[in-house]
């Protein structure tokens, strides 16, 4: 469960996330690298936002609906990394983390994701234990037809402030958030459609400060190029839409004016599976933003994931 | 009286009479025991196979059923074929059970 990872995180990284800069922003640098990550494929580095698909194949930075069989656990180890750099300002966030999620029956699975943060913020850096994750989700829709399946599934993740939000620059905020949702999504032999509406509310923080609640939209279509069968190596290529937009963050009831925003990014992802262990991977491109005040730009957000399930 | 000669060579007639057959009995039993060992096949139609890593869980859900001998995956047919260890024997109930655990739905249950 992803779902809560950007909510920890650094006052700045923060600001970028919950808040900002004035003007839309299309920087042409980012079609570069959109087109030099299409053409590798192979590179498939990220930041995640979502909550990630399980035993099935779902969205990366987005929400799938699909959950573990009954008695199924599944264990992810995850690498991120992400920066944003403007007005004077450049952030660099990497994280590890651990993910165990279990099926309690088909429809209903638990998680919790333990993370190691690495932060750097103009010449600091810090590292550490990042906010743990808690999550459940539970398919409430399922329509099996030959080939196929269409689903839905609400899910509710909560983040533990567990980060030392004392080091410089901080590895969390140290307040709660929760972030809860809807899913949807067809997965069939050759293509894939998920869509999902989320919003965090964050708690109140050290020194009365609280970040701003953010809402996502995300739409995810994917294709499988080649139809192999059960003993064979497969692929899997997406594209998700993801759009972010937060309100100001607040400190003893004053509203902060660097922070809240829009942002929306292009996410090209691959999955790569054989039998019962995957990779995935992808990047997230801003493609446009309007950031309240004075923030940084995300340059980009990248994750690479390894799956196992028994 | 046969001389030695002749009685080896009558000796030797003999033996090339029945290792042809020892040999065709061996073939034969080879061929006949194992399709008599072999269980019972069948085939589970399951709606909602999508991909080769979501098939995990039938896999691993049918491989816990005793008597199971081995498992044939058709995930284009959406097909799952089992075949049993000799004398063992998988119902319709079972499959159903499992199948939906894993988190599909059986479509259809043939035997043979």
């Amino acid at each position: 469960m992803k779902g809560c990872r950007n909510s920890g995180g650094g006052k700045r990284v923060q600001r970028r996330r919950w808040g900002g800069a004035g003007c839309c922003r299309v920087p042409g640098i980012h079609w570069a690298v959109l087109g030099g990550l299409v053409a590798a494929l192979g590179v498939t580095l990220g930041l995640t936002l979502g909550v990630a698909g399980a035993w099935a194949h779902g969205p990366l930075f987005s929400a799938g609906p699909e959950t573990i069989w009954k008695g199924g656990t599944e264990i992810t180890v995850g690498l991120h990394d992400e920066r944003a750099r403007g007005h004077g300002h450049e952030e660099r966030e990497r994280e590890t983390f651990l993910e165990i999620e279990y099926g309690i029956t088909p429809d209903w699975e638990v998680s919790i994701e333990l993370p190691y943060t690495w932060k750097s913020e103009d010449g600091f850096s810090s590292d550490g234990l990042g906010d743990v994750v808690i999550g459940t989700k539970y398919q409430f829709f399922v329509e099996n037809l030959p080939g196929a399946q269409r689903k839905a599934a609400v899910f509710v993740n909560a983040k533990w402030p567990t980060a030392d939000e004392k080091t410089m620059p901080p590895l969390g905020s140290g307040a709660w958030s929760v972030l809860g949702g809807l899913a949807v999504g067809y997965e069939g032999r050759r293509w894939y459609g998920f869509a999902d509406v989320r919003y965090r509310h964050n708690g109140t923080g050290p020194q009365g400060l609280k970040k701003g609640d953010t809402l996502f939209l995300d739409v995810v279509g994917g294709v499988r190029p080649v139809l192999t069968e059960y003993d064979e190596p497969d692929t899997v290529l997406m594209l998700e839409l993801n759009w972010e937009r937060s309100a100001r963050d607040q400190r003893a009831g004053v509203t902060l004016a660097d922070t809240g925003g829009w942002q929306l990014f292009l996410s090209p992802v691959i999955w790569w599976t054989y039998r019962q262990v995957a990779l995935k991977g992808g990047v997230q491109i801003p493609i446009a933003s309007e950031l309240n005040g004075d923030q940084p730009d995300a340059d980009y957000r990248a994750l690479f994931e390894a799956v196992y399930h028994f | 009286m046969m001389s030695l000669s002749k009685i080896t060579r009558c000796k030797s007639r003999n033996r090339t009479g029945i290792v042809p057959a020892v040999v065709l009995a061996i073939v034969l039993g080879m061929l006949t025991v194992p399709a008599a060992l072999a269980g019972q096949v069948y085939k589970l139609r399951v709606d909602g196979l999508a991909c080769p890593f979501c098939a995990y869980g039938i896999e691993k859900k049918l491989k816990a059923v005793p008597g199971v001998a081995s498992l044939k995956f058709q995930i284009n047919k959406g097909l799952v074929v089992v075949t049993m260890k000799d004398g063992a024997t998988l119902s319709r109930q079972q499959a159903q059970q499992i199948v939906r655990d894993a988190g599909f739905a059986l479509r259809g249950f043939t035997r043979g």
